[in-house]
């Protein structure tokens, strides 16, 4: 299939893109265009005006090549293009039917009659009037006959090899025929018959594929600097859905997308150029950027725009916007996956599922920021405050785990050392005899426990240790009383000592005895005694 | 409501003075007191729980307390606590295991960053299926909390919000009817006069308890339900095995005839 654009692929927004020339915006247009069609290629001419798409054995997935041929014209009105296009058995064939096929009875003439219907008188004068038919397919195996009437302008020759034949009264492909093909590759150059060879099949011709666009990026300058949020907004709305097109045409879904807007230096005593708010005394920035991660790779403009504007409202800038750029720093193949009614691989419709939950968590860690939304992950750890670690949900790698063989490594050789200083290392509760309580297990040193071996631990736990006033009847004796936020707590129950003793060779020691108690209006507390001082610190509640 | 007044007036026997309609259950009466109560079902403004099964508290006579025999999904419940170690929190975690088991995320707003992973794990909540949210301001905190009652992805959110005007509440309410998911609110109990838009508003006391081996027992009073009902239940709370049961024999005659009754 051929695609002619005859008048430039940016039509549309011919002057607000300057800085691409014809060649860059045919590319963009091809990695759209690879949503109909894997292989598609840019005319390899010094001034494209083409595209060519390889569509055999694809016409069944869109019905017929007519249907085809109009789904992608209609998509192409959609971007404002006006196009010809054909569909043909060779690559030559289908240039020369987007070009100078005339009307809608080519078919025909291709067929070999009707041929004064198709008035091509007009084809060596003008060449270019688009009143005609747009869409033009060429029967399989009927190329050569539709090539016959047609101008040799259709060959894709040189001006001068054109000019020469012209010279000699040869107007029309058919006349070619009639000529021996030896006289005319002396006569003519070697291009005429490797053109015509191309053009009727005789000889292959590969699309110039492009290479799969592995940098989506869009930006756009402003004609007119501009503070007017609303103007940003559409400016990025466009981007944004370009970039979402050139994304989908690789099929691949954005991660990470980062956005950039220039700002005008605003010099001297500075007018409130915001967004939103007053800029204050911020120093003026060249250009404001932000990026926004996602938790499921998306190529859905609507949802790129969606986390795009939650950022642009809080957003400050310098001064008038001048440029605007939008990038997929970081892509991923996108999941495409069938819906189903109802999910079979999870337990029910309310699965976990991260399709329903990316929206969410794109959204969260959006406005949030990516290190406020978290999975917990547990740690075999015996200092409570360290048995577990968030990780962010958005974090492109999770950091890796502690290798579990440097740790052993480690306690081995401490073990020794402990062994050389005459020390015995503990890690996890008392070994030696405690009075009431469920902290005492066998626990060999070095040994580290998991979260289930525990006695309850509280649900809430205070971020740091807060030290207490305790009163207990012995100095190493469980509490009987103690006050906290201004308020006497008398202690009617304890469970414990646990200690906890663990951590020494990471700093600061850590060796603590831990009660659960429950006071007298039946709250429970988790207290402990640092060891190696006596005071008393409350660590979490049992909520 | 007026025209009801009056023809209730005109179908109510004469002679009958009886002080607690509640109590009326005559065969003809029936069907007229079901009827004033759809009315004020209906007055109070609740959308009426879907068809759909209860959800289960995890606790078998919390659920006999309440009049759906259950939660029910896209709703709100209030967990008041009374201080510091109440339990309130456990309870409504435990009703948070319940709401996950048939799947979604469980989403934690924990602005406090006091929320402790390994004993939620313990207590049997899927840590696969967690989220936390740890939001910096209130602000974001409640708004986090209203895009993910959104979510349908979510079973059920579960957040400390003190306080809560009567028009974030509401969002939030309509959020959770939207999404469909389960939210929690574990709040002080000095809001308890307060006015509330939860489908449920449970009032968490703990009990002290005279047996070391035994599991902590919890007073929870259903203070206000959309559907009626009331009354108070004592549970015990297993510390280790994480199952939550009627206490057994403390529990004082009358609060154990109730639920005996449910």
């Amino acid at each position: 299939m051929c695609i002619w654009l005859p008048h430039g692929p940016a039509q549309r927004t011919g002057a607000a893109r300057p800085e691409l020339d014809q060649r860059q915006a045919l590319e963009e247009l091809a990695a759209w265009c690879r949503q109909f069609s894997p292989l598609v290629g840019v005319e390899d001419s010094p001034d494209p005006e083409c595209l060519f798409l390889d569509v055999t054995g694809l016409e069944h997935l869109f019905g017929n090549e007519a249907s085809l041929g109009q789904r992608i014209l209609d998509a192409l009105d959609g971007r404002g293009l006006e196009v010809r296009m054909a569909i043909a058995d060779t690559l030559g064939a289908a240039w020369a039917a987007a070009h100078f096929a005339a009307c809608p009875g080519t078919r025909q003439s291709a067929c070999g009659h009707g041929e004064a219907a198709c008035g091509l008188a007009r084809f060596p004068v003008d060449p270019k009037p688009l009143s005609r038919t747009r869409l033009v397919i060429v029967p399989p195996g009927q190329s050569q006959n539709a090539l016959r009437p047609l101008p040799i302008e259709a060959l894709r020759l040189p001006r001068d090899v054109v000019e020469r034949l012209h010279s000699v009264g040869i107007q029309r492909i058919e006349q070619l025929e009639v000529l021996p093909r030896s006289d005319l590759a002396l006569r003519f150059g070697p291009a005429l018959v490797g053109r015509w060879d191309q053009a009727t099949g005789r000889r292959s011709e590969p699309i110039p594929a492009l290479p799969p666009v592995q940098v989506f990026r869009a930006r756009q300058d402003l004609e007119y600097p501009t503070a007017r949020r609303e103007i940003v907004e559409s400016v990025l709305q466009r981007l944004v859905g370009r970039l979402a097109e050139m994304l989908l045409g690789s099929g691949r879904g954005a991660v990470r997308v980062d956005c950039r807007l220039d700002c005008q230096q605003s010099g001297g005593h500075s007018p409130p150029y915001d967004l939103q708010e007053s800029g204050g005394h911020s120093p003026p920035y060249e250009a404001a950027e932000f990026s926004i991660g996602l938790f499921r790779p998306s190529a859905s403009p609507q949802h790129l725009l969606g986390l795009v504007q939650m950022r642009l409202e809080r957003l400050r800038i310098a001064g008038p916007v001048t440029a605007v750029s939008v990038e997929a720093a970081a892509t991923a193949p996108l999941q495409r996956r069938q819906e189903e009614l109802f999910d079979l691989d999870g337990c029910g419709p309310r699965r976990w599922s991260r399709r329903l939950l990316a929206g969410l968590v794109d959204r969260l860690a959006g406005r949030l920021g990516y290190r406020a939304v978290l999975r917990p992950r547990l740690v075999p750890e015996a200092q409570p405050e360290l048995a577990y670690r968030y990780d962010p949900l958005l974090s492109p790698s999770p950091p890796a785990p502690f290798p579990r063989r440097e740790r052993g490594v480690l306690i081995e050789s401490l073990s020794r050392k402990a062994r050389q200083v005459g020390k015995r290392l503990t890690t996890g509760p008392h070994p030696g005899p405690l009075p009431k309580g469920e902290g005492i297990r066998g626990r060999g040193p070095g040994r580290l426990a998991t979260a289930g071996d525990w006695p309850p631990r509280p649900l809430r736990l205070l971020g740091e240790p807060v030290p207490l006033s305790v009163v207990s009847l012995v100095p190493d004796g469980p509490p009987l009383r103690f006050s906290f936020r201004g308020q006497e707590h008398r202690i009617t129950q304890v469970w414990g000592p646990e200690r906890i003793e663990i951590g020494w060779w990471r700093g600061p020691m850590v060796a603590r005895d831990y009660y659960r108690v429950e006071t007298a209006a039946g709250q429970r507390y988790w207290l402990f005694r640092r060891l190696a001082d006596g005071r008393w610190f409350l660590h979490g509640t049992f909520e | 409501m007026y025209t009801i007044c009056g023809k209730s007036a005109s179908m109510l026997p004469g002679n009958d003075n009886h002080p607690n309609l509640g109590t009326i259950c005559g065969q003809a009466r029936g069907p007229l007191v079901e009827a004033l109560r759809q009315r004020i079902a209906q007055l109070e403004g609740s959308r009426q729980p879907k068809s759909d099964v209860p959800l289960s508290t995890g606790c078998e006579p919390l659920d006999q307390l309440l009049p759906g025999r259950g939660l029910h999904r896209g709703t709100l419940v209030e967990w008041l606590a009374s201080g510091d170690g109440s339990g309130a929190e456990s309870l409504a975690l435990v009703a948070a295991r319940e709401a996950c088991r048939e799947g979604g995320a469980l989403v934690i707003f924990d602005q406090a960053r006091q929320f402790y992973p390994p004993e939620a794990a313990r207590m049997g909540i899927d840590l696969d299926r967690l989220i936390v949210v740890q939001a910096a301001s209130r602000t974001d905190n409640l708004w986090a909390l209203d895009q993910a009652l959104r979510c349908p992805g979510v079973a059920a959110g579960l957040a400390w919000p003190e306080e809560l005007d009567s028009r974030t509440f509401r969002r939030l309410q309509l959020a959770a009817e939207q999404g469909g998911g389960l939210g929690l609110l574990v709040r002080p109990e000095e809001v308890r006069q307060e006015p509330s838009w939860a489908d449920v508003r449970l009032w968490v006391r703990p009990l002290p308890c005279g047996d070391p081996a035994a599991g902590r027992r919890l007073s929870v009073q259903l203070l206000r339900s959309r559907q009626g009902g009331g009354g108070s239940v004592e549970v015990e709370f297993d510390d280790e095995a994480r199952v939550v049961h009627l206490a057994p024999s403390r529990a004082r005659p009358a609060d154990r005839r109730r639920a005996a009754r449910a």
